[in-house]
């Protein structure tokens, strides 16, 4: 979706600067230990939280609403190990410490983060950060998990072995939050020093963590139990032959519920939508007004809408996969199909996410050390299939594929045909990565090192937020770019305006109109494909985000008196052939439609010149493609 | 067995691009495999992480892996002296899960190839358990 994952901009809070007082707070931690989800509770905001290291790859500026202080800016960052940086994400968390980062404040306090439960590695952190000399509140993050499980530590002694404030919390359950109130509203704070505290020598990591096993001793700390669960879990997930089966298992019931069960859903919820465009119609006067309303927007608008219900049903099964803990396992499990393409499991995870959005995939890809590989995945991300490209293929599939079910209605036809274009754009994406790994973006191997957390149920208040919250970002999406694409096009599709016979003024033909003009224009160059020029013009206004397509064709065809009447699927399914359906299938799933993509490329690889050569490049493979899969059909049909 | 060790633990520690497969090579030149310390056959050695079986357990001796790479490691608590499971591995064979400080971790073959390993036993200096180790063979 085009704009899905530009977090908003930030205005720090206006107000009297108070001498000694804190005004920006860092939050700093390893990874997976919580900090977003702290951050999420004291600001109110929605960052992106899930199980497994490296969801959230840079700094997030909010102003501290929820507990502190509403003057106070807080800075969610990336999570670290050691102030060394091993990757780009862990680059940025040390730059904004140090007060390097561009447009960041520097941070005059931190709230160290630390998961209670694996306390003496990660105690390994809080030697550099209190060797910065920035007052530092240590925040033990899931000590009633840690408690629960037998664990124990005295925070009082911790307190007086590292000379800063410990505090116990449960960012979760938003427990002993209130000792961040305490610390940051402190007289006096900002000004102390810490005289007793004996730091290692910073960088080396032996002496850090003999440090930090000495200071967890001192302090009575007991690591929990492990939980047998995960193991058990694993024992399943990751067996030799479960564990690829179940994965399998898994992405075709996904797709099976999505068609199954989404689409009743959808075609109920185009019916709503059809139906409110029947309530307004004699509330507008009839003339240009109610044609550009109804016919214009509203079709274009509930085409695209349409598929809204299915696409939640996606982000609902991703948040679960995200949340649970399973994709740090798919990874470890893809590890061996990666590298035969010269890159590494770690790469996976961002392919994965890929496919609700390669706009934030492609921010993901920071975790991944080898500059080389990360350039490789940022460069093929575009062609793992988007949710953008889902109303496309829900659109085409229910027009032109029959309903068959084999398998004693296991397995449909649908399921089938939405798989392979899955399939096509990974292996498309497989495909281009190897040929980048073994020529102009070759480079030695880099160890492949992941950390595997431990399961968790996905709490129904966190997959609830990311649907809706998903949801609202299509509606916003629908409301902006595809009201004004489907206005312009409306527009250009009444015009020039001609005098009629009898005087009076009317719109064109729709072939004749500048639209229609510009479509046949460009139609011989998409004629080979077995497209016609109202598909071109929707290639043409697709390339702002893939979903206008659609809403494109909607306008299109509702604007046409012969095919107002008929239903968008009935309409393409009588202007179009199978193959030409097929090509146009292919050609979304390879072609880079996605100016929001582009700028991320832009904005990651710090030139014009990667988004170019990509935009070229899917835009040769699909042409290609779509040639070959339009001829190809026609000759089998005869 | 020492001077093989010397040799492996020289070697790729000037790796110029600070990435990259370690080479084992002695003097003359000649490059060797990845785990060459290897010793009588038949005898039950497990001298580097990755000969550890699932299930067994044993203490970190060292890594030999490239700076950034053992410093990262390290930070993730893959420290002299810390025991570390094999706790299971990817359905392909590679990586392996490790368990060191109640965490799981997954390395490819070769990364645990780097890093070497002795037998768990409390009180006893890594020389001791080696002959300790040899002894006990004889005595076999």
């Amino acid at each position: 979706m085009s704009s899905c994952c530009e977090p908003p901009a930030f205005e720090p809070p206006a107000g009297p600067q108070v001498p000694g007082k804190f005004r920006t707070v860092a939050l700093i931690g390893p990874p997976n230990s919580g900090k977003s989800t702290l951050f999420n509770r004291l600001t109110g905001l929605r960052q992106k939280v899930a199980n497994y290291p490296g969801v959230t790859v840079e700094q997030r500026m909010g102003v501290m609403a929820g507990v502190g202080r509403d003057d106070l800016t807080l800075i969610d960052l990336p999570g670290i190990y050691s102030l060394t940086p091993y990757s780009e994400d862990a680059r940025v968390a040390v730059e904004v410490l140090a007060g390097t980062m561009h447009g960041t404040p520097k941070p005059d306090a931190v709230l160290l983060v630390l998961d209670s439960q694996h306390l003496t590695r990660q105690l390994m952190l809080a030697a550099p950060i209190l060797a910065t000399g920035l007052p530092t509140l240590v925040l033990l993050n899931m000590t009633d998990l840690m408690e629960q499980r037998g664990g124990k530590v005295d925070s009082l002694q911790l307190a007086r072995e590292l000379s800063a404030p410990v505090a116990q919390i449960s960012a979760v359950h938003g427990t002993g939050l209130n000792a961040i109130n305490l610390f940051l509203n402190q007289p006096g704070n900002g000004t102390g020093s810490h005289p007793s505290l004996t730091l290692p020598v910073i960088g080396n990591a032996a002496s850090a963590h003999t440090w930090a096993a000495q200071v967890s001793r001192r302090t009575g700390y007991r690591a929990p139990l492990s939980v047998e669960g995960t193991q058990k879990i694993d024992s399943v997930l990751l067996h030799r032959i479960w564990g690829p089966l179940l994965f399998l298992a898994v992405v075709i019931g996904v797709f099976e519920v999505v068609f199954s069960i989404g689409q009743p859903l959808s075609d109920g919820f185009g019916d709503i939508l059809a139906r409110m465009g029947d309530i307004v119609r004699p509330l507008l006067p009839i003339g240009w007004l109610q044609s550009l309303v109804l016919d214009g927007v509203w079709k274009g608008i509930s085409s695209v809408l349409v598929f809204l219900p299915q696409i939640l049903l996606l982000f609902l099964f991703i948040g679960i996969l995200e949340d649970s803990g399973y994709l740090a396992r798919a990874a470890l499990i893809a590890d061996r199909v990666m590298r035969t393409i010269g890159l590494n499991g770690k790469a996976f995870i961002p392919l994965l996410s890929a496919y609700a959005c390669a706009v934030p995939a492609i921010m993901a890809t920071r975790t991944i050390e080898n500059k080389r590989d990360r350039l490789a995945t940022i460069l093929v991300t575009p062609f793992m299939t988007c949710s953008a490209r889902l109303p496309v293929y829900l659109l085409l599939i229910a027009a032109f594929i029959p309903n068959t079910v084999y398998l004693h209605g296991i397995l449909g036809l649908r399921t089938i045909v939405m798989l392979g274009l899955y399939v096509a754009g990974f292996v498309a994406a497989f495909t281009t990565a190897r040929i980048l790994k073994s020529s102009i973006l070759k480079s030695s191997e880099t160890p492949f090192i992941l950390e595997l957390p431990q399961y968790r149920m996905p709490t129904l208040q966190s997959l609830a937020l990311r649907v809706i919250d998903r949801g609202r970002i299509f509606m916003k999406n629908a409301g902006t770019v595809i009201v004004g694409v489907t206005m312009a096009l409306w527009v250009l599709a009444h015009l020039p305006v001609i005098h009629t016979a009898t005087g009076t003024l009317a719109a064109p033909e729709l072939a004749s109109s500048v639209i229609g003009r510009l479509g046949h224009f460009i139609e011989p160059v998409i004629a080979p494909l077995g497209f016609n020029w109202k598909i071109g013009i929707g290639l043409l206004s697709s390339v702002l985000a893939r979903e206008v397509m659609v809403s494109t064709m909607g306008t299109l065809y509702g604007a046409d008196p012969s095919t107002q009447a008929l239903s968008l699927q009935t309409a393409l399914h009588h202007d179009m052939t199978l193959g030409g359906a097929l090509a146009l299938m292919i050609f979304f799933a390879f072609a880079m439609q996605c100016t929001s993509t582009m700028a991320v490329v832009k904005r990651e690889t710090n030139s014009w010149k990667w988004p170019i050569v990509q935009f070229i490049y899917m835009l040769v493979l699909a042409y290609g493609a779509a040639f070959v899969v339009n001829h190809v059909t026609m000759a089998l049909l005869g | 067995m020492g001077f093989w060790r010397a040799i492996l633990y020289q070697s790729n520690i000037c790796n110029p691009d600070g990435f990259g497969r370690i080479l084992n090579y002695d003097q003359t030149g000649r490059v060797f495999g990845q785990a060459p310390i290897r010793r009588h056959v038949g005898a039950r050695k497990v001298n580097v992480l990755s000969e550890l079986s699932v299930g067994q357990s044993a203490v970190l001796v060292a890594l030999d892996l490239p700076e950034t790479v053992q410093n990262h490691l390290m930070h993730m608590g893959f420290v002299p002296d810390a025991e570390v499971t094999a706790v299971r591995r990817a359905p392909a064979g590679d990586p392996t899960v490790y368990s060191i400080d109640g965490l799981e971790i997954a390395l490819r073959h070769e990364t645990a190839d780097a890093i070497r390993i002795r037998p768990v036993q409390s009180g006893s200096t890594r020389l001791e358990t080696i002959e300790n180790m040899e002894l006990a063979e004889v005595a076999r």
